[in-house]
C-alpha cells in the first residue's frame, strides 16, 4: 500500500517536472522579452534624459514629479489632465460598448440555429479586420464631404463645410466601433449560458424589468461583463492610433504621450514613467475586474 | 413582448450596420477616381493598378507575411507547449503563469513596445545584437502571441479527461508516445485555432511593428499609417479593400473549420 | 526532431541575416524627396538595391536613429540644425571627401557651412524655405502674415499646423517678433500659448507633404509647408499659392550624411557623389521643386523653376529668413515645450 502511494507520488512528481520542462521555454521567453523589459522601463523611469536623448545616471523622482505637473515651465497640470482624459475616454468607451453590446449579445444568443453562427461571424469579421484600416475609414466618413457628415448636415447638426473630425466626438465614435466586438463576444458567451427559468421566475414574482435585469440577469453574466469591461477599458485607455488619426492632436491620451517621449521629444525616462503609470492603471483594472467577475477575469474570452 | 423583440431586432441590425460602415466606405472609395479628397468623381480601377506597380507595397506585403509566418510558427510551438504544461504546474506556479499570460493580453501594446525598445537598445549598446529590423519585429510579435496560443490550447485541453493518457502510460507508453499519439491529435484543432489567432494578431499589429521596425522592414500597417499621415489616400483605400477581402475569406474558412472540429 | 532543429536553425539564421546583404544601400529620407528614376539609375549603375525608408519630420528621424543606433541605415538626410547633435552623439561618420570629388560642384556658400565646418560630416542636398500654402479663393489676397494661422480674425475656418517642433515653434516665435532660435522661457511660453490656442481651432497636425495634400483635397485652406511642396502643389492646382510671412521665417538646408555604423560605407559615399553630379542634381531639384545648392546643375535646371520666386525667393525676402540652430543643452526646453503643445 505504502509502496503504491510512493509510485503514484513519483509519477505525479515526474509529470510535474515534465510539465515544467515543456512550459519552460515559453515562460523564459516571456520573462526575457516581457518582464525584464518592463523592469528596465521601471528603472529607466527613475533616471534622467541625456542632452540628446539617451538615459543617464542621476537617480531622480523628477519624472514622476513632472507627471504630477511640476516642470521646467512651472506648474502646469497637463499630465494629470491627460491621465484623467484617458480614464474618462476609457470609461465613456466602456459604457457605450456596454450599452450597445448587451442588446447585440442578447439578440445573437436568441437567434435560431444557423442564424446564430452567421450573427456571431458578422461580429467577428470586424474584430479580425485591421484596426488601423477601420480607424482610417472614419476619417473618410467624418470628413467635410463624408457620408456621416452628410447625414448630420441634412439633419442640421453641423454647419455646411464643417467636418466632424478631428476631435473628441470622432475619437469616441471610432473607439465604440473598434472595441464593440471585444464587448459583444465575452458577453455572448455568458448570455448563451443564461438560465432563462430564473429570469421567468423573477418576472412571475412581479419584479419590474430593471429588477429582473439587476437581480436575475446581471449575476449570471458577471464573468462575461468583467471580461468585456477589461478587454475594452484597458486597451482603450492606452490607445495611440485612434487619437492620433482622429484627434488632430487635440485628444492626446497616455499612449500618445508615451509615443511622444519615445519619438520626437526623445525623453525615454519620462516616457518610461508614463508607461509605468499606465501599467499601474492596468494592474488596478485587472484587480477590480477579478473582484467583479470571480476568478476568470479577462482571460475568459478566448 | 412582440414590439420589444422588434425593437431589439432593429437596434441590433443597426449596430451591425454601424460596425460595417467603415469597411463598406473603404471598399466603395477604393473605386473613386478622385485623387485628393472624398468627393465622388466616377468609377476607376486605377488605384488597384497603381498598387500592383508599387514596389514599396509589394515589399510590405512580403514583409508582413514573412513576419506573420515566422512569429506564428515560433509562438505556436512555445505557446502549445506551455498550454499543455500549465495545468500540471504546482498551484502557485499556475497562478503566477496565469497572470503572466493575462497581462500582455490586456496591456496597451505601446507599453510593451517601448519596454522592448529600451531592452533592444541597451543590449545593442553592449553586444551589437538586436539591430532593428525583421528580427526584432519577430521577437516582439512572438511575445504578443504566446499568451493567446497558450490560453486557446489550454482551454481545449481542459475539455478532456486525462484517463486515456494515463491508461496509455500504464500500458507502458513513453511520455513522448502518449503526447504524440493521444494528446496531440486531441488538441490539434486548438493548436490550429491558436495559430490562426496568432497569425491574425501579427497581421493586425501596428504599434509593436512601428517601434521595432528597421531599414526596409516596413509592413502593410506601417505603410498604410504613413500614407494616411501623408494624405495619400486612394492607394490606401485599394490596399485596405484587398486586406479586408482577405480577412473576410480567412474568417469564413476559420468559422467553417471550427464548426467541424470543435463539435 | 531533426527537422525541428533544422527549422529552428534556419529561422535563427534568417533572423540574423536580415538587413545586411551586400550590394544594398539603406536610405532614410524625407517622403517625396528623391526622384525614383534617379534611384533606379544608381541601382543600374552600381548593380545594387536601394532600400528606402521615409520620415515626415527630422525629430522623428533623429528619434528613430537614437533607438535603432548608427548601424541602421547607410545614408540619411538631416537638416542643418540637427547635424551637430547627430555628430555629438556619434551617429554620423566623418566623410572621406576624397571619395566625393563632386563636392566641388556645390555653390561656395553651401560649402563649409557653420554647422559643419569643412564638410566633415555632411554635404548639401537641397535647400528651401518655410511658409504658408493657401487656397487663394478662400484666403483673402494680400494676406502676408503668420496671423493667417495664429490670429482668429485672419484665419480661414480650416487650417492645418505643421507636425514639426522647431518649424512650428519657430513660426510662432516669428509671429511675435522673436528670433527663431530663442531659448528665453518667457518667449517660448508665449509661443506655446499661441500654438495651443491655434490647435483648438485647427484641423490637425501634418507633415509638409500631408499639409500640402490637405490643402489640395480642401480638408484645409491653409497649411505650413516647405517651398518644394508648395511649388509642386501649385503646379497641380492653380487655385493655390505660397507666401513667406512678413514677420520673417526659416530657411533650411538639408544634407546628405553617412551613419557611423553604416553597413555599406563605400557604396554610401559613391551614392552621395552620384547625387552631386551636375545632371543628376538638376533632375532631383526638378523633381522635388526645392532649390538646388549645386552650381554646376544650373544649366540643367528647368528655366521656369529658376525664375520661380517660390523656389528661389527674391533678395528682399531672403533678408527676412533665418537658419535654425542647434540649441545644445537647451534643446530639452524645446522637447518639453513640444510635449506640452501636443498633449494639452
Amino acid at each position: 500500500m505504502a509502496d503504491c502511494r510512493t509510485t503514484a507520488e513519483q509519477a505525479e512528481a515526474g509529470r510535474h517536472r515534465c510539465a515544467v520542462a515543456i512550459g519552460a521555454p515559453a515562460v523564459l521567453w516571456l520573462t526575457v522579452f516581457f518582464l525584464i523589459p518592463l523592469g528596465m522601463a521601471a528603472v529607466a523611469s527613475l533616471l534622467t534624459a541625456g542632452g540628446y536623448g539617451g538615459i543617464e545616471p542621476p537617480v531622480t523622482a523628477a519624472n514622476y514629479l513632472r507627471i504630477a505637473g511640476q516642470g521646467t515651465f512651472g506648474f502646469a497640470p497637463v499630465y494629470p489632465l491627460i491621465l484623467g482624459r484617458s480614464l474618462l475616454l476609457g470609461l465613456v468607451t466602456t459604457v457605450l460598448c456596454l450599452a450597445a453590446g448587451l442588446p447585440l449579445a442578447f439578440w445573437i444568443a436568441r437567434l435560431p440555429g444557423m442564424f446564430k453562427t452567421i450573427g456571431l461571424t458578422l461580429v467577428v469579421i470586424p474584430f479580425w479586420t485591421n484596426l488601423l484600416i477601420r480607424t482610417y475609414a472614419w476619417q473618410i466618413l467624418l470628413s467635410p464631404e463624408g457620408w456621416v457628415t452628410g447625414v448630420a448636415r441634412w439633419i442640421g447638426l453641423v454647419d455646411p463645410g464643417a467636418a466632424l473630425y478631428p476631435g473628441m466626438f470622432a475619437v469616441s465614435l471610432c473607439m465604440l466601433c473598434d472595441f464593440l466586438p471585444f464587448m459583444v463576444l465575452p458577453l455572448y458567451v455568458s448570455v448563451e449560458k443564461l438560465d432563462a427559468s430564473l429570469v421567468e421566475a423573477a418576472a412571475d414574482l412581479g419584479a419590474n424589468r430593471w429588477n429582473v435585469f439587476r437581480h436575475a440577469i446581471v449575476p449570471q453574466i458577471r464573468s462575461g461583463l468583467a471580461a468585456g469591461v477589461t478587454l475594452v477599458f484597458l486597451p482603450a485607455t492606452g490607445q495611440f492610433v485612434i487619437p492620433d488619426l482622429l484627434g488632430g492632436g487635440k485628444t492626446a491620451l497616455l499612449g500618445n504621450l508615451i509615443q511622444q517621449q519615445f519619438g520626437p521629444s526623445m525623453d525615454w525616462p519620462f516616457g518610461s514613467a508614463i508607461a509605468m503609470v499606465t501599467l499601474a492603471v492596468v494592474l488596478l483594472g485587472l484587480w477590480v475586474a477579478s473582484l467583479m467577475g470571480g476568478k476568470q477575469g479577462g482571460a475568459e474570452l478566448l | 413582448m412582440k414590439t420589444r423583440s422588434g425593437t431589439l431586432h432593429g437596434v441590433s441590425v443597426a449596430l451591425l450596420g454601424f460596425l460595417y460602415l467603415p469597411i463598406v466606405v473603404v471598399i466603395v472609395y477604393s473605386f473613386n477616381a478622385t485623387r485628393h479628397g472624398v468627393a465622388w468623381s466616377g468609377f476607376t480601377l486605377e488605384w488597384y493598378r497603381a498598387l500592383l506597380g508599387n514596389d514599396l507595397v509589394l515589399a510590405a506585403v512580403r514583409n508582413t507575411l514573412w513576419l506573420a509566418g515566422a512569429s506564428t510558427l515560433i509562438s505556436t510551438v512555445l505557446g502549445t507547449l506551455l498550454g499543455c504544461g500549465l495545468d500540471r504546474f504546482r498551484p502557485a506556479g499556475r497562478r503566477w503563469c496565469g497572470r503572466l499570460l493575462q497581462l500582455p493580453m490586456v496591456m496597451p501594446d505601446i507599453v510593451m513596445a517601448v519596454a522592448l525598445v529600451i531592452l533592444f537598445s541597451l543590449v545593442r549598446r553592449w553586444t551589437g545584437w538586436f539591430q532593428l529590423g525583421m528580427g526584432t519585429m519577430v521577437l516582439a510579435h512572438v511575445t504578443l502571441e504566446i499568451p493567446f496560443v497558450a490560453i486557446v490550447v489550454r482551454s481545449r485541453l481542459a475539455g478532456f479527461d486525462s484517463s486515456l493518457a494515463e491508461a496509455a502510460q500504464d500500458l507502458g507508453a513513453s511520455r513522448f508516445q502518449v503526447f504524440w499519439w493521444i494528446t496531440f491529435p486531441l488538441i490539434l484543432p486548438g493548436i490550429l485555432v491558436g495559430a490562426l489567432l496568432a497569425f491574425t494578431l501579427s497581421l493586425d499589429d501596428f504599434v509593436l511593428s512601428f517601434f521595432t521596425t528597421g531599414p526596409g522592414a516596413s509592413t502593410l500597417p506601417i505603410f498604410i499609417y504613413s500614407s494616411v499621415k501623408r494624405g495619400i489616400t486612394p492607394e490606401v483605400n485599394a490596399l485596405s479593400a484587398i486586406v479586408i477581402a482577405f480577412s473576410i475569406v480567412a474568417i469564413v474558412i476559420l468559422t467553417l473549420l471550427q464548426r467541424r472540429w470543435l463539435r | 526532431m531533426r527537422q525541428a532543429i533544422g527549422i529552428w536553425t534556419l529561422l535563427l539564421w534568417s533572423l540574423c541575416g536580415t538587413g545586411r546583404g551586400e550590394g544594398r544601400l539603406n536610405l532614410f529620407i524625407w517622403s517625396e524627396y528623391i526622384d525614383p528614376e534617379v534611384v533606379a539609375e544608381f541601382e543600374r549603375q552600381e548593380d545594387c538595391r536601394v532600400v528606402i525608408d521615409l520620415y515626415e519630420d527630422e525629430a522623428a528621424m533623429v528619434a528613430k536613429l537614437r533607438s535603432g543606433g548608427g548601424g541602421m541605415y547607410d545614408v540619411v538626410v538631416p537638416p542643418d540644425h540637427t547635424v551637430p547633435g547627430l555628430r555629438a552623439t556619434g551617429l554620423i561618420a566623418p566623410l572621406r571627401l576624397e571619395n566625393i570629388p563632386n563636392l566641388k560642384n556645390l555653390r561656395p556658400k553651401f560649402r563649409n557651412p557653420p554647422f559643419d565646418p569643412g564638410n566633415g560630416y555632411s554635404v548639401a542636398y537641397q535647400w528651401g524655405t518655410v511658409g504658408i500654402y493657401v487656397r487663394t479663393s478662400v484666403v483673402k489676397a494680400g494676406a502676408s502674415s503668420w496671423g493667417v494661422l495664429f490670429d482668429p480674425g485672419l484665419q480661414p475656418s480650416k487650417f492645418a499646423l505643421i507636425d514639426n517642433p522647431r518649424d512650428l515653434i519657430g513660426a510662432a516665435l516669428n509671429y511675435r517678433g522673436h528670433g527663431l532660435n530663442s531659448v528665453d522661457l518667457g518667449q517660448l511660453k508665449e509661443a506655446r500659448d499661441l500654438i495651443v490656442a491655434a490647435k483648438e481651432r485647427c484641423v490637425g497636425f501634418d507633415g509638409s507633404v500631408g499639409g500640402k495634400n490637405k490643402v489640395l483635397s480642401r480638408v484645409a485652406d491653409a497649411a505650413i509647408v516647405y517651398s518644394g511642396e508648395a511649388a509642386r502643389g501649385m503646379a497641380e492646382d492653380p487655385d493655390t499659392a505660397f507666401f513667406i510671412p512678413k514677420e520673417g521665417s526659416q530657411i533650411w538646408l538639408d544634407n546628405l550624411a553617412v551613419l557611423a555604423g553604416a553597413p555599406h560605407r563605400d557604396l554610401a559615399e559613391r551614392f552621395i557623389n552620384f547625387l552631386l553630379d551636375p545632371e543628376i542634381g538638376a533632375r532631383i531639384s526638378n523633381f522635388t521643386q526645392c532649390a538646388s545648392p549645386n552650381l554646376a546643375s544650373t544649366p540643367f535646371l528647368k528655366p521656369d523653376d529658376l525664375k520661380n520666386p517660390v523656389i528661389y525667393p527674391p533678395v528682399e525676402v531672403m533678408d527676412r529668413l533665418e537658419f535654425l540652430k542647434d540649441p545644445g543643452p537647451r534643446r530639452k526646453l524645446y522637447d518639453e515645450l513640444w510635449t506640452q503643445i501636443k498633449t494639452r
